[in-house]
Formats: C-alpha cells, structure tokens, sequence
C-alpha cells in the first residue's frame, strides 16, 4: 500500500505541477463563473446556459488535461529513465501502472470537484440575475454574492499562490491548481452563507449542488476511461501516436462509439436531463456510472499487461 | 554454500525491430559471478554491453538466452529486488519533486515505514551535503547536486547490493572525490557494489574486482590488486590491461 501511494501521489503532484493544467484549472473554472454575464442567453431556463457550460469545461479541458497528464506521466517516465529506476526496486509493473492511472484520476477527480462547485454557483447566479431581472425590469446588472465570491476567490488562489512561490519557494503551478480548487467549496460556501436578501423564491445554492452531483459524477467517469486508455497507451507508444489514437477514440465515442471498448459519450452526457427542474435518480446515474468503471478496469488490465511485457532500456 | 549474490551464465541479448527481426546483439554469452562484499567493476567501451547487462541484472530486459540469478532467484522476483539500490547512468528523478519529497518518494517504493523514511532521508541528506536545498525542487539542480539526490535515494533502503551505473559521469573532481569516497565506505561496511564506468583511474581506486566487456564478449578481468601486481606501470595498471584486453 505505501508503494502504491508514493506512487499515485507523485502522479498526482506532477499531473497538478505541469503549466499546463494550470491554464486549463484557470480557463475552465473561468469559462463557468462568467457565465452569468451573458443573462440574456437562458435557452429557456435561468442557469441553464451556466450548467452547460460546467459540464462542458469538465468535459473538454478535464478530458485534454486528463490525457496530457497519463500520456505525460507514463510516457515521459518511461522514456526518461525514471520508470527504470521505480522498477528496478520491488516494485511489481501492473502496481506501478495502476497508481499512476489512480493519480491522474486523483488530480482529475479534484477538478471535476472545483468545476461542479464552480457551476452551483453560476447556476445560482444565472437564475438570481434572472429572478431579480423579472422583478426589477431590463437593465438589473446584480448578479448577487456568488459572481464576487467565484471570480474573487480564483483570482485570489493566483496571487497566494505567487506570493507562496515568492517567499517559500513553493510551486507555482502546483500550488495555483490547489488553492483553485480549494477555493471553489469555499466560495460556493460563502455565497450560501451569506445569501441574506436573495430573492424569496431562489432555490440556494446547496440544493443546486446536490442536484449536479450524480450527473457530474458520471461524466467525470466517462471522462476517466481516457485518462486508463492513454495510459495503456503510453506503455508501449510514443507521445505524437498514442495522443493520435485517443483523439480519436473521442472522437469516436461521440460519433461511432465501440462497445465493450469505448464509452458512449451520449449515456455519460446527462445535462438534458436535469432540464425543465428535473433531477437525475442515483439509480438512474449509477448504471452508467458502473459501465464507465468496467471500461476503466478493462483499460487498466491491458496497461498493466502491456507494461509487464514490455523492455524497458 | 554460494557466496554469490549475481550469477550470470552463458547470457545472450539480442535487441529487435517492431517485426522481431534482429537488431543488434548485444550480449553474446556471457558468464561472471559477484560475490558478497566485492566492489565489482564491469568496464568497456560504449557499446560493448555494460548497460544491458546491468538492465538485464535489475529485471528491466529479458534476457535472449542464458541464466542470471540475483541474490539466488530471478531478477524480476520482487524479494531479490528488494535487497538492491539502483543508481542509473543519468540522475533519473521527477523534476518537479524536491530532494526531501524524492528521497522519502523511493523510501515509500522500497517499503519504508513513515517514520524510519523521514529518520533515513534526513540522515542522508545530511550526508550528501543537501540539508540546506532539500526543499527546493531538484529540477533546479546542478548535475552534481542532482547525482547526489540519487546516490541518496538508492541508498534510503540499506540495500545488501547497490548497482551503480557510470556514478562519476559528468561530475567535477571534486565531487568524483566525494562520489569514491562514499563507495568505498559503503563497501568498508559490509555492501556489494556492482558497478560500470569509463572513469579507470576511479575504478582501479575503487574496485576489488573488474570484468572486461567489449562487443558483447568477455575479454578480462580478475582483481585489481591481481592486475596492478602483474603490471609494469602500477599508477595505469588498470587502463594497460584495459586496452590489451580490448584490442586483443
């Protein structure tokens, strides 16, 4: 078990310290919390165009994130030299696999948590700016607490994270990523507590977040088979051709999916069902969830296999 | 009762293309024996199969043909690579980890319990000189400091073998002076060390035992103390008999 932490771990401090998936933490919470501003564009429903564009960041920049981060992680391990170095200890191939996979999905795992935190409280913006608007005519421009809390606490995580680069040396990246994450609860949290004034018939924000939870929650495992099938990839090619193939297993999951092989997009993408106040069942979101983690298994089996076959010089 | 702690015999390696069709044979049978205690010195030119011998000792290659045993059982059994520190020819560590986070990451790989991981990483940053950096990311390191994070990291478990590979490559003399030194105390206290180098000053300084590869083949080797007593020129012992034995 120690092992297989030092491992997931390291997986997962290099997953969050490359710029990369500082950009992408920034870009994708960002996308969410402005969403309000357009309150002209409901689609039908206050928070709707703010819920889709949640599920959207987890599904576009968690999947590049989450791809970069297992290709980069096997990958460059085993053409750098490291993996030699893990595995000439006791250290059996198919543990070194599955750790890494684990602390990708740890580090995906903390962004899909961010985003959904992030899209409660745009959600509840969205349907704020609309209810005050409804009451207060054209031109309302409030937004409530949450727009303030939301961009104020991920601008903020940037600048703790330099002044901590700045006087402790501590990682810039790394610590971004965190204090990012970390914040998103927190502002939601905010926001909640302090939500004296909102309008009488707003849902709140907790409500709002428990009823995005299991569809973010299956998404976010739809998303995790690619980060197992990069990583089965990244055992045996080279970065350009196995970043080809999973761009194209996406690809192909949106359009043409192969069962028992590549999840169907289609079954993991469950925003619509949450449209018009409806809220998705645990029994209806676990089935997809639990074929989500059968791919994951199969995937990491046949990294594992690969990797235990595999020379490694 | 068998002192040895690697016993290969009769290795062959043969690399090949994605088609399995032979690409270069790297080892071409193969026999040598280190036993417990010794400083063993396996020398050659590039390319003569130095590296692949060694990969193939930590479980990394397949071997073609032939038997290798570590420690009695097969290389890629766990029990025997449990008993080993491994330092690889480049400083191979995750740049984005501090000295500190990367001694107690492979303190964590070899089994270490929490607490005697923090105790042996302290201790031995202490002794590699790196107390005063070890928070700071080795990604940043010169390629002496970042030798010694290694050296540090192989050293974290108390291996009964350490497999060194080309340790002095790339360092000032100086730290090749520390890098001798802490081999041979190692070896004063009771550790196996197999080791490979093109450095044959350092290793006739160093070494008990040396075996001599070139093209895949053995061409020499037997004791130090063997060849300097039989050479004409004892400071270049080593390097005399080196090169006979290659352009034989």
């Amino acid at each position: 078990m120690r092992r297989f932490l030092a491992l997931a771990r390291t997986a997962a401090v290099e997953s969050l310290a490359e710029p990369l998936t500082a950009v992408l933490f920034l870009s994708g919470l960002a996308t969410v919390h402005l969403a309000p501003v357009f309150h002209y564009h409901q689609f039908g429903e206050a928070g709707r165009l703010a819920r889709e564009c949640g599920f959207s960041a987890l599904l576009v920049f968690g999947l590049i994130f989450a791809t970069a981060a297992a290709l980069h992680t096997i990958g460059r391990e085993l053409e750098s030299g490291t993996a030699a170095a893990t595995l000439a200890l006791a250290v059996p191939r198919s543990l070194f696999f599955v750790a890494k996979v684990t602390g990708v999905l740890a580090a995906l795992s903390l962004f899909a948590a961010a985003v959904a935190c992030a899209t409660a409280l745009s959600q509840g913006n969205s349907a704020i700016a609309s209810l005050l608007q409804s009451e207060h005519g054209e031109g309302t421009q409030s937004w409530g607490p949450g727009l303030a809390c939301g961009v104020g606490f991920t601008l903020v995580a940037f600048a703790l994270a330099a002044a901590a680069n700045r006087f402790w040396r501590m990682r810039f990246c790394l610590s971004a990523c965190l204090l990012l994450a970390l914040g998103q609860p927190f502002a939601l949290l905010l926001a909640w507590v302090t939500g004296i004034g909102l309008p009488a018939s707003f849902v709140g924000f907790g409500p709002l977040f428990a009823r995005l939870l299991p569809p973010f929650v299956v998404l976010l495992v739809g998303c995790s088979v690619f980060v197992a099938l990069a990583g089965a990839l990244a055992t045996r090619l080279k970065g350009a051709p196995a970043t080809a193939i999973v761009a194209l297993a996406i690809v192909a999951s949106f359009v043409r999916p192969i069962r028992f092989l590549l999840p169907d997009i289609n079954h993991f993408w469950l925003v619509d069902r949450l449209a018009g106040g409806a809220v998705l069942p645990w029994s209806e979101a676990c089935p997809a969830f639990g074929a989500g983690l059968l791919l994951i298994i199969l995937w990491l089996l046949t990294g594992a296999l690969l990797l235990s076959r595999r020379e490694i010089s | 009762m068998n002192d040895n702690i690697i016993e290969i015999t009769g290795l062959v390696k043969t690399f090949r293309d994605f088609w399995f069709r032979p690409l270069a044979a790297a080892l071409k049978g193969i026999d040598l024996q280190v036993a417990k205690g010794d400083v063993f010195g396996l020398l050659g030119p590039n390319g003569s199969g130095k590296s692949t011998t060694i990969k193939i000792v930590l479980g990394l290659l397949k071997p073609t043909a032939g038997k290798v045993s570590l420690f009695g059982l097969p290389p890629r059994d766990r029990r025997a690579r449990a008993r080993l520190g491994y330092l690889p020819e480049l400083s191979y560590l995750h740049p984005f980890l501090t000295a500190r986070e990367t001694v107690r990451y492979y303190a964590g790989l070899s089994g270490l319990d929490r607490r005697t991981a923090h105790v042996r990483t302290d201790q031995l940053l202490e002794q590699m000189g790196l107390a005063a950096n070890s928070n700071r990311a080795v990604g940043g390191f010169s390629k002496g400091m970042a030798r010694k994070v290694a050296f540090a990291a192989a050293l974290v478990a108390k291996p009964e073998l350490l497999v060194l590979d080309e340790p002095t490559s790339g360092l000032d003399p100086l730290a090749t002076r520390d890098v001798k030194e802490l081999i041979r105390s190692l070896a004063a206290d009771g550790m196996t060390v197999l080791v490979t180098s093109h450095q044959l000053f350092d290793m006739q300084d160093v070494c008990s035992r040396v075996t001599i590869l070139s093209q895949g083949q053995v061409v020499g080797g037997g004791t130090v103390a063997d060849i300097v007593a039989k050479s004409a020129d004892p400071r270049h012992a080593l390097e005399d008999y080196f090169a006979a034995s290659v352009q034989a």
